[in-house]
């Protein structure tokens, strides 16, 4: 199931393990012209595809050069490809049936293999990362130091390979003024915090990626588990901040949850911002209890769909046609 | 400002990142796979290539310590695992041996250095 329709605590909204890898001998996709770089891309779909029918079978590919702006923008907001991967030129990707796995080729590195799935599931995640990484890697032989790792363009992703990230709605801890000082704090531990779409990217409707810096010096195992420590933590100060706001202001708390729902319930034009700042009211909203919403769509399932060129189906619509677009969705599936 | 954590934030206090003073790095020669210069690197923060790793190793080893944790203790590729296990038996034995004859332990030598000749002649083979 694609991740945002699966089921989460109102926190941990969902997880994504990636895994960086590289073929040897061969230059790194920056390092390679166009016409060698259409060759190894060749070398790697045949590879993964051809010599494995299991894959081949609930995998579709898309060769991103074929395929429209918009589109590729859609594939960045159900996270299936990277920022990267939208602008320049030579990237491929495989995807699942379920979305829940992509395969990115030429990105920094040659294979960028991810799983993401909704909820907080990170060793279900990293166990099928790691299963076809097996697979892949039956076909292929893997770029690796004994010391270093598995070797990638970017030092800071050697080693392991792995970003572990986890994504968290964190509305409390935004609302009370606390999440600044949580997220300063866990910077200093080896663990990053990103927006919503990864690196360089805004934490829009208090949606913030936590993932692991460090990649090399530990197992895999033993990344997850710091991750986790420091996930769980997160989520407890989450849930204090709610009590918080919930003993202390509940009627503001109220108010502001409700306005947010009733301006999406009736407006006839809602900008991208607005969109995601009062879905994540709501999705507070319901997961505190508060508002009970029995629509076709949840609130993330709408914040999902209603960024930019999703709404767009491909097609190009004026900003001022978008929100009108986006106003409709929303009023008809919340 | 709700201040509603104080305590919490000490458990991340007390976690300290390493740092280590960067010495000078430079190197004349070019990555024979890729032709990425150590200067290339210095400017990007990218490597051309796996053999970029080999070629400036040192370097590679100290930017690695800014950053890292340490030496890679994770996954072995399947097709690497072999030889790396082949290889940390071979200086184990070799470590023995040394022990051993640190000890004058003649008989426990003669059978290690056996051992180690037919390992390293059945991989020149």
């Amino acid at each position: 199931m694609i991740w945002y329709n699966d089921l989460n605590d109102g926190i941990v909204i969902s997880t994504r393990i990636r895994l960086a890898r590289n073929i040897d001998k061969t230059p790194f996709p920056a390092a390679l012209d166009d016409k060698k770089r259409v060759e190894v891309t060749k070398k790697l779909f045949d590879s993964v595809l051809e010599s494995n029918s299991a894959l081949a079978k609930d995998f579709k590919s898309y060769d991103l050069d074929k395929l429209k702006k918009a589109d590729k923008i859609s594939m960045l907001e159900e996270h299936l490809i990277s920022p990267q991967m939208v602008e320049g030129k030579g990237h491929s990707v495989l995807v699942n049936k379920d979305k829940t796995m992509s395969i990115m080729f030429m990105e920094e590195d040659h294979i960028r293999l991810q799983v993401i799935m909704g909820g907080y599931c990170l060793d279900e995640a990293y166990d099928a990362a790691d299963k076809v990484d097996d697979v892949i890697e039956e076909s292929l032989t893997y770029a690796f130091d004994e010391k270093f790792g598995y070797l990638t363009a970017c030092p800071t992703n050697a080693g392991t390979g792995l970003r572990a990230s986890v994504m968290m709605h964190l509305p409390g801890l935004t609302m009370t003024g606390n999440i600044g000082r949580v997220l300063q704090s866990v910077s200093g531990v080896g663990i990053a915090v990103r927006g919503l779409y990864g690196e360089g990217t805004n934490a829009e409707g208090c949606m913030y990626q936590i993932s692991n810096q460090i990649t090399m010096g530990l197992s895999e195992r033993e990344i997850i588990e710091k991750l986790r420590t420091v996930v769980n933590k997160i989520s407890d100060m989450e849930k204090q901040a709610r009590e918080a706001l919930s003993q202390k202001h509940r009627a503001e708390l109220e108010d502001k949850l409700w306005r947010s729902y009733g301006v999406l319930k009736c407006a006839r034009s809602v900008t991208s911002a607005e969109a995601k700042t009062m879905l994540s009211d709501v999705m507070l909203g319901q997961n505190m209890g508060i508002i009970k919403c029995d629509g076709k769509m949840t609130p993330l399932e709408l914040m999902i769909k209603t960024a930019p060129s999703v709404i767009m189906e491909g097609k190009e619509l004026t900003p001022a046609e978008r929100d009108k677009k986006r106003a409709e969705m929303i009023r008809d599936n919340i | 400002m709700m201040d509603l954590f104080s305590e919490l934030f000490d458990m991340f206090d007390g976690m300290d990142m390493f740092s280590t003073q960067p010495q000078k790095v430079s190197y004349g020669s070019a990555c024979p796979v890729c032709g990425h210069t150590w200067n290339d690197f210095t400017r990007t923060g990218r490597f051309g290539c796996g053999e970029c790793y080999k070629t400036f190793r040192n370097g590679a080893a100290q930017v690695i310590r800014q950053t890292q944790s340490g030496d890679h203790t994770g996954k072995i590729p399947s097709k690497y695992g072999t030889e790396i296990r082949a290889r940390r038996h071979l200086e184990e034995l070799k470590r023995q041996l040394k022990a051993a004859v640190g000890k004058e332990d003649y008989e426990t030598a003669a059978k290690l250095h056996a051992e180690i000749k037919s390992i390293e002649g059945g991989a020149s083979k």
